[in-house]
């Protein structure tokens, strides 16, 4: 719309205006080269054209946004401008040029603001009506134009000062009472009144001359619209003010449009796992899926397909497999139950075995193979086939012992106690050899007695005591065949071969050593045969029902060493006073056969003199007689030599009043042992060695003696039980001694000549007196600490207060940082993590890292979702935790982030 | 001229754009067509045209990085030789906020999974974390590198990123805290230049001055090759049991314990003896002035010198 007015308003400009061209005219003359005006008025003539293209041209270049703003402010300010149109008006003689500038005229019109353009098109349009007459006008109006020039140069020439001076204070003039329009009105000649100051030309002014034309009416009334409307327009920004402006704009949009992923991020944030992994299709995964996409190329595989698509093959095919493999029911069920009772059992064994295998009681074991044995025994008694494996086993153990010879003393252990020598040992290693010892014994002998005694009764491996008078008859005529028999053996082997491989100096070497060792396995035998042999004729020939009590200690496969070893020492103290009989048992020792015979012989001397001198105190003598036993028949018990030793001292005593008598009973009726047993305590007691030793007979004799004894009440047990040792003095040494350890005791100051005074001053004075300072804080200090102790005030508690420094590491000194409470930290702490003890599906869960992603996998950056904001962090979150749950069990619901 | 077999094999480009300056960057947007090259202005090109569909120039320098969001594809960052960030959004077709450190950004890393964020690599050693919409501050300080950050790229998984480094390292860093969870260094391996996160987010590729690319795993201890599931339950484990007891002291040291070149050690100990005595001097004079006379900026804050509209 406004364009059209504005063409209107031209249109009626030229059709009334001589003064364009003038105007034009008249620039010219002001600013560019200084033709003279009449020159100016010729060139207009001649090509009136060249001035239109020239205002085109200013149009053109005058598309600066800067001048636009100054434009509708001044009419004058136009004319500055004008160096512009002179370097074009050079231009103008180019013919190219304005060819050019005729051809570019519509284009470029399109890229500029329509304001200043449409003056030019109009002058297009207008340019071949009024093209004549526009001359003819601009030759009119001449005279008035010069004449506006002429009064210019005329103030110029009397004031000096330049043109511009006096636009200036028109230009203040007219920006005082300028109307601002929609038009900037900058091309037209302001009239004579208006450089006067007489006044403005208004729209009606020159609006009138065009009274007459046909659209006029029309016209009138747009612009009374137009003043009506009328409004100022501000000056646009500048272009670095406006950039500024829409950056910031444009920051505010990018804000807002980038906040929407707010919530995104933080739920992403928030999520213990991110999961990159989902929906990936890795292609054919399965070879079914492969063979599934299998195509037949090849003439056979052609074939092969055919016969395989075949329906009727296919068809045959599966009904044989049906018939292959139908079952029935009932079969299947009965199978089922089978095969599922079946592994219940074995689980259920398993288990068992299991736990069992787990067991570390020593306790447990020994009567698990106390029951193992029991069963066998059973078995043996119950079953010939068992008996018969029993006896095989046995034959075998007894060939293995006799080949290895492995409890003879001969295994490292063995040898070296022995080098070190016996007697340095201790109780224990001592019994221990003995157990040894009589352990071959027993797998050797037997041999002799199973293959002599086809009775299976073990009468010496257990010492039980079923030795009827028949029995012991019998027993002597084995032994002294056996005796016999290994005689013979011993002489049997000194025979060596003369040749062959036996006869190599090694293997003779080899020999003798093995024949040595047999010599002396057979003098052994002997020895205990003879022993055997005695015995069985004493409890013949004295004893009757009571021996049975007695030999309830006695062990029959007592080996020769351990006769030699541990009899040894009880026949030296035996014999403490009769120094006739020690070479005799120096000599046993040495493994006689014939010294220890006789050494035997001599004790059953001795026995009879014994008998012959009926001593008064019977019990004692029966006491002594018990100890005797236990001194011919040690064991491996540590108590035994504890009693031996005692028996000893006890003997010293006596031997003392009976000196020279040696003293074996046997003979004597040992009825009153256990009546009189107290006496003998007293009498141990009155001897006292040692309390320990003391007690242990104490407790011996007592189990011994328990039909006869009266049981004392619980607090003399009690105080019996607990006599010597002091528990609560034994508690308060060690709560005294940890806190010496904790808090150490100060260190005595020492007196070191020279050292804290002068050496004259400290042998007077003594210690320093800052020394003994030190120290008495020292002290004080260390008794406030105890004071001070969490067990100070508690009697029966000991509660350290050591830092332990390594365990100190394993310790936090501040909450860790997501954590505000100690309480939830530590809860936190206490749930278990790992797969033992957690069910398989809570571990995924559990120990689940932060990004769960694949290798090779490609991740794709974060794409828009909604989120619900006004959704519940709390739920949100219960809900990943069922979704994760369902991700544990198979399910693949959970889309956190990723596409 | 006949052409030998080699270069007949030779890969031909695509398609080639011509423009007038040389080009310090180029990026190109993630699934789409556009990618910005950046110079002396920051030019915008489609793959179906010769000239740049948009050119941005916002101050004279030349700009030596651009990065498109990988998230928010029409936004962009470029850091210039002036000391600045800017930000584009290809939808106002206009720059849109500019930022002034004081110290030259040599490259810009968006988060891919938190397309609000990104973090710059700096020339003090140091990376900024910033949210685009607040720029006047930075939202976490990564600091740890000895010398100028030359480059930095981010995971795909946006939890961590990689940095390559002038005194010769690559550093990983978690997006969120302070100094970086593992070093990598060889003899051999000159000024790193640049620095990429594999697609797949475990593998780091380095460049560096001695002309050679080096791959690395993003996990040092990861397991290469097929990895059964209860071999990966137990590892998965064996990481939680660490994480659980990653506060006592003993297996933080353990866990953190790395060994470093000398030259390296012994500059952060320099830098660290450096930023110890100025804190003691700055506590010194805020304690023997008058109260709020003296006040220090944090860190996040301390190198950013303006905001731009």
């Amino acid at each position: 719309m406004p364009e059209t007015k504005r063409k209107h308003r031209d249109e009626t400009n030229h059709r009334r205006g001589h003064s364009k061209p003038n105007k034009n005219a008249r620039k010219k003359k002001k600013t560019g080269p200084r033709l003279p005006s009449s020159l100016q008025k010729e060139l207009d003539r001649l090509n009136p054209t060249t001035s239109i293209e020239i205002d085109q041209d200013i149009d053109s270049a005058d598309g600066d946004a800067a001048e636009r703003e100054l434009l509708p402010q001044d009419f004058y300010e136009y004319e500055e401008q004008h160096a512009e149109e002179e370097s074009k008006k050079n231009k103008r003689y180019d013919p190219g040029s304005v060819d050019q500038l005729q051809y570019d005229l519509p284009i470029e019109r399109s890229d500029e603001s329509e304001d200043e353009i449409i003056q030019s098109d109009d002058d297009n349009v207008d340019d071949d009506d009024d093209g004549m007459e526009r001359t003819g006008d601009a030759a009119d109006g001449d005279s008035s134009e010069e004449g506006d020039g002429r009064h210019t140069r005329m103030l110029q020439g009397i004031t000096g000062m330049p043109s511009e001076a006096f636009e200036g204070k028109k230009k203040r003039k007219m920006k005082d009472d300028v109307i601002p329009e929609l038009y900037p009105e900058s091309e037209y000649n302001p009239s004579r009144d208006v450089v006067d100051g007489d006044g403005q030309i208004s729209i009606d002014d020159l609006l009138n001359p065009l009274q007459d034309n046909p659209g006029f009416g029309k016209l009138r009334k747009r612009i009374q619209q137009i003043e009506n409307n009328s409004k100022a327009i501000h000056a646009p920004l500048r272009t670095a003010d406006q950039a500024k402006v829409e950056r910031k704009a444009a920051y505010e949009i990018s804000k807002k449009e980038v906040t929407k992923w707010q919530q995104i991020i933080q739920r992403n944030r928030e999520a213990p796992t991110l999961l990159f992994d989902e929906n990936i299709d890795l292609g054919f995964s399965t070879v079914g899926a492969i063979a599934s996409e299998f195509e037949p190329r090849t003439e056979f595989e052609r074939k092969m397909a055919a016969l395989v698509s075949d329906d009727k093959v296919m068809e045959a095919y599966k009904k044989d497999a049906y018939d292959a493999w139908q079952v029935s029911v009932e079969e299947e069920k009965d199978r089922q139950s089978r095969i599922a009772k079946m592994r219940s059992l074995l689980f259920r064994h398993e288990m068992k075995a299991k736990r069992i295998k787990k067991i570390k009681s020593k306790t447990y074991h020994r009567l698990l193979k106390k029951d193992r044995l029991k069963t066998e025994y059973s078995n043996i008694q119950m079953d010939p086939e068992a008996a018969k494996e029993f006896v095989m086993k046995q034959e075998r153990l007894r060939a293995e012992e006799r080949m290895t010879l492995r409890h003879k003393n001969q295994n490292l252990w063995a040898k070296r106690i022995l080098t070190r020598g016996l007697n340095s040992q201790d109780e224990g290693t001592r019994a221990a050899i003995a157990d040894q010892l009589q352990r071959h014994a027993e797998l050797t002998r037997k041999m002799h007695s199973m293959k002599d005694s086809s009775s299976s009764s073990d009468d010496s491996s257990d010492g039980d005591d079923e030795d009827a008078g028949s029995d012991q008859e019998m027993g002597s005529k084995v032994v002294g065949k056996a005796i016999e028999k290994t005689m013979k053996v011993i002489q049997d082997d000194h025979e060596t071969p003369k040749s062959g491989l036996l006869s190599l100096p090694f293997m003779r070497r080899g020999l003798e050593k093995s024949k040595k060792a047999a010599v002396e396995e057979a003098n052994l035998a002997l020895q205990e045969y003879k022993d055997s042999k005695k015995k069985l004729e004493n409890s013949v020939g004295s004893e009757g029902p009571e021996a049975t009590s007695i030999s309830g200690r006695r062990v029959f496969g007592a080996s020769k060493t351990q006769i030699s070893d541990a009899g040894d020492k009880v026949k030296s103290d035996y014999n403490y006073g009769s120094s006739d009989s020690e070479d005799d048992l120096r000599a046993s020792k040495n493994g006689n056969i014939e010294t220890q015979g006789s050494n035997v012989l001599q004790k059953d001397v001795n026995t009879d003199a014994v008998l012959i001198q009926e001593d008064t105190d019977n019990h004692q003598e029966s006491v002594f007689k018990d100890f005797n036993e236990i001194v011919k028949n040690p064991g491996p018990k540590t108590t035994y030599e504890v009693s031996l030793f005692v028996s000893d001292t006890w003997k010293k005593a006596r031997n003392r009043d009976e000196k020279g008598t040696n003293v074996k009973k046997s003979a004597m009726p040992s009825g009153p042992v256990r009546q009189d047993i107290k006496d003998t305590e007293k009498e141990v007691e009155e001897d006292s060695d040692t309390d320990s030793e003391g007690q242990m007979v104490d407790g011996i004799l007592t189990s011994g003696s328990k039909l006869s004894y009266e049981l004392p009440s619980q607090e003399e047990l009690i105080r019996q039980a607990f006599a010597g040792d002091d528990v609560e003095d034994e508690f308060e040494k060690d709560k005294m001694e940890i806190l010496n350890v904790e808090n150490p005791e100060p260190e005595k100051p020492v007196l070191l000549p020279g050292w804290g005074q002068w050496t004259h001053v400290q042998k007077k004075k003594g210690l320093p007196s800052w020394m003994l300072k030190e120290h008495e804080n020292a002290r004080k200090k260390r008794e406030e600490a105890i004071k001070k102790r969490k067990d100070a005030q508690l009697k029966n508690v000991i509660i350290s207060e050591k830092l332990d420094k390594k365990a100190e590491k394993l310790h936090t000194k501040a909450l860790p940082f997501p954590f505000t409470s100690k309480e939830a930290f530590e809860q936190s702490m206490r749930v278990p993590i790992g797969p033992e003890s957690n069910p398989a599906t809570a571990i995924g869960p559990l120990n689940r890292p932060e990004v769960v992603k694949r290798p090779g996998v490609i991740i794709k950056p974060i794409q828009f979702e909604e989120v619900n904001p006004h959704e519940k962090a709390e739920q949100r979150r219960g809900d990943k935790h069922r979704s994760k749950k369902n991700k544990g069990s198979g399910g693949r619901s959970m889309k956190k982030t990723t596409a | 001229m006949e052409l030998s077999n080699s270069t007949k094999n030779s890969v031909e480009p695509a398609s080639v754009h011509v423009g007038k300056n040389a080009y310090l960057a180029v990026d190109h947007q993630w699934d789409s067509e556009l990618f910005a090259t950046a110079g002396a202005q920051v030019d915008i090109w489609n793959h179906n045209r010769s000239e740049p569909i948009n050119s941005f120039q916002w101050g004279s320098d030349s700009v030596i990085s651009v990065r498109f969001n990988p998230g928010e594809p029409n936004l962009l960052a470029t850091s210039a030789n002036d000391r600045s960030i800017m930000l584009y959004d290809l939808r106002m077709v206009s720059p849109v906020r500019k930022m002034i450190m004081m110290t030259k950004t040599n490259s810009i890393a968006w988060n891919a999974m938190e397309p609000i964020n990104f973090t710059a690599a700096n020339e003090d050693g140091n990376c900024y974390s910033y949210d685009a919409r607040k720029l006047d501050e930075a939202k976490c300080v990564h600091r740890d590198h000895v010398s100028a950050v030359m480059d930095i790229d981010y995971s795909p998984t946006g939890r961590e990123f990689v940095t390559g480094s002038y005194d010769r390292t690559v550093r990983l860093f978690y997006y969120n805290s302070g100094h970086s969870r593992e070093i990598y260094h060889t003899k051999r391996m000159q000024r790193v230049f640049c620095v990429k996160f594999s697609g797949d987010g475990s593998y780091v590729i380095s460049g560096s001055d001695d002309t050679n690319l080096r791959l690395w795993k993003a996990k040092a201890s990861e397991q290469l090759g097929v990895v059964l599931p209860r071999e990966r339950k137990k590892h998965e484990y064996h990481a939680a049991i660490k994480k659980r007891y990653m506060h006592l002291p003993e297996v933080k040291r353990i866990e953190r314990h790395r060994h470093l070149p000398k030259p390296i050690y012994k500059a952060a100990a320099l830098m660290r003896a450096m930023s110890d005595a100025r804190k003691r001097k700055e506590e010194r004079r805020k304690a023997h002035s008058a109260p709020g006379s003296v006040t220090t900026q944090p860190l996040r804050r301390q190198r950013i010198i303006k905001e731009v509209e």
